[in-house]
């Protein structure tokens, strides 16, 4: 079986808040959501966009963790923190370059995406992949982003985002709005 | 930089005056068993009650302090834990310490907060096990024990001193005898309790694996099984088979103790690094609060921020924007709005409204 990832096509966000609902059905949440959605530019248009754990390659979050408690899968996913290691002192939500990690203060304890780790290990989509009704998350190969990026006839360097637009390598891909590809997507 | 930190190195290791040890690990061994052996000495009244039934315990002992020092000193090197236990020895003497350690170390107040029944299974295995702890280790090093003056009146000689002298068929004696029965009932109903969790629970069917979550469970309740049937075996078939089964309960101590550092149980000695953690939030939000460069909201301490910056360049992470601050400095809702923002160029952030409720009920 291919290696799936999380891609992200921002401009399709029609902002109904599926993945939130759907993230907390996850058998793991505990019925709490662990990802974003965000207006653009509240007071002018409705453009939202999701922004979801991007699943660092070197994550912060584990980088300041004193207790090792944010472990990394073999699937290159970044795990919420072990409930019986985190000793809550949030240095994870301060490091966090994208403000990702939420914390329980009744519980004492970080919780993040796990990109639904129950589900991605066997090859399953995550929660907010699964009912994105837009396209906006999807679960991809790389040979699919790669398919997407030919569709897309892109050959100049800003296909899914990096640095400036990301602070270090993700294992979640971004494909950023066409206007800041200097193009006009179709679809 | 690699040359650089070979050469720092050698400088810490060929630092020759002052330091009567090799390592920090020579040093902490040697302080702790030292520390023990002069506790015995005092406590067994110059080793003359030692109960030498019991001195596989006590090497299994020494051996668990080995591993417990190499992964303790290795993982208080990582630059953010450095910092928690230094700044947390400091402020130990806080006011709110004894109630915080009560809270995270005895009641487990934030596993209530995470379930009912995670905290039954908790406090059964966690007071099970420091329960029987406190019975056997002072035993074992004869920190702990009983004489017979008096025909039928156990006294109960604690360091040396004449504790009490209990009725050897009362019930205070009942309680001394039985404990360790008591501590391994507690033992089997949260390591059940845990397994049944365990079998049910679909995050906790996903993330647990045979070597991390369950293998210490298998040598609790093998150590708990066993020792129960010490006292069946000695109650109910006279003694049949003991001798055999007690070198098999202390091999699976040994066993677990050596395990422990390595390991899930690893968190127990690690644990009151979160009353550090706490002090540490606590007292550095009173001295000086964080403002978030956009918005101006504070969100953390000023020491935290910075000490979370600083951890991050030793990783060689600068999250530097380049409107000039560090992505640390910002409050979550604004990093997040600022992450939009490089999405879509567009500076969310800027705008001064109020991030939409992000908590979905589904």
């Amino acid at each position: 079986m291919e290696k799936k990832r999380l891609y992200l096509e921002l401009e399709n966000c029609i902002g109904c808040r599926s993945c939130l609902a759907a993230c907390t059905q996850c058998g793991g949440h505990e019925e709490r959501n662990r990802n974003y959605v965000y207006d653009v530019n509240p007071l002018v248009n409705r453009q939202t966009m999701p922004l979801m754990c991007l699943h660092c390659v070197n994550p912060a979050c584990a980088r300041s963790c004193p207790a090792q408690a944010i472990q990394i899968h073999e699937t290159g996913a970044v795990l919420s923190a072990l409930v019986e290691k985190c000793i809550g002192c949030q240095n994870c939500t301060i490091a966090c370059p994208y403000g990702i990690p939420k914390f329980d203060e009744e519980q004492n304890l970080m919780y993040k995406c796990d990109l639904c780790i129950d589900r991605t290990k066997d090859g399953i989509p995550p929660m907010c992949a699964s009912v994105c009704p837009s396209n906006t998350l999807q679960w991809l190969s790389d040979s699919e982003i790669e398919a997407k990026q030919k569709q897309f006839n892109l050959d100049n360097g800003k296909w899914v985002t990096s640095l400036p637009y990301l602070e270090g390598e993700t294992n979640v891909k971004v494909n950023l709005p066409g206007i800041l590809q200097g193009t006009t997507k179709l679809f | 930089m690699q040359a650089e930190i070979s050469t720092k190195q050698t400088a810490t290791h060929s630092k020759p005056s002052g330091n009567a040890f090799a390592s920090k690990f020579a040093k902490s061994m040697f302080i702790t068993v030292s520390v023990i052996v002069f506790l015995s000495f005092i406590a067994t009244r110059q080793f003359t009650h030692v109960d030498l039934n019991l001195y596989g315990y006590m090497v299994g002992t020494i051996v668990f302090i080995g591993g417990f020092f190499y992964r303790f000193i290795a993982w208080g090197e990582r630059p953010p834990t450095k910092i928690f236990i230094k700044k947390g020895i400091k402020l130990l003497f806080r006011k709110s310490t004894a109630k915080t350690s009560v809270d995270h170390l005895a009641t487990y107040n934030f596993i209530w907060n995470r379930g009912i029944y995670r905290w039954t299974q908790h406090i059964m295995m966690g007071w099970g096990v420091i329960l029987s702890c406190m019975v056997t280790f002072p035993l074992v090093f004869g920190w702990m024990y009983f004489t017979m003056p008096e025909n039928g009146f156990y006294t109960v000689v604690f360091m040396g001193i004449n504790l009490m002298t209990v009725k050897a068929d009362g019930i205070l004696a009942f309680f001394f005898y039985n404990a360790l029965n008591f501590s391994a009932v507690m033992v089997i109903t949260g390591v059940s309790m845990v397994f049944y969790r365990r079998l049910k629970n679909m995050q906790a069917r996903a993330e647990q694996k045979f070597m991390y979550d369950f293998l210490p469970l298998y040598l609790l309740l093998f150590i708990s099984i066993t020792g129960l049937s010490l006292t069946f075996q000695n109650v109910v078939l006279h003694g049949w088979g003991q001798p055999a089964m007690s070198l098999i309960h202390q091999w699976g101590v040994i066993i677990t103790l050596i395990y422990l550092p390595f390991g899930k149980l690893a968190h127990i000695p690690f644990r009151p690094l979160s009353v550090f953690a706490r002090n540490y939030r606590e007292h550095y939000m009173e001295q000086s609060k964080k403002e978030c460069k956009v918005c101006g909201t504070s969100f953390v301490s000023t020491e935290q921020s910075q000490d979370v910056v600083n951890v991050l360049g030793v990783n060689n992470m600068e999250f530097e924007t380049k409107e000039g601050f560090h992505l640390a400095e910002l409050c979550l809702p604004c990093r997040r709005k600022y992450r939009i923002a490089q999405f879509s160029g567009f500076p969310t952030h800027e705008v001064k409204v109020k991030e939409a409720n992000q908590n979905a009920k589904g």
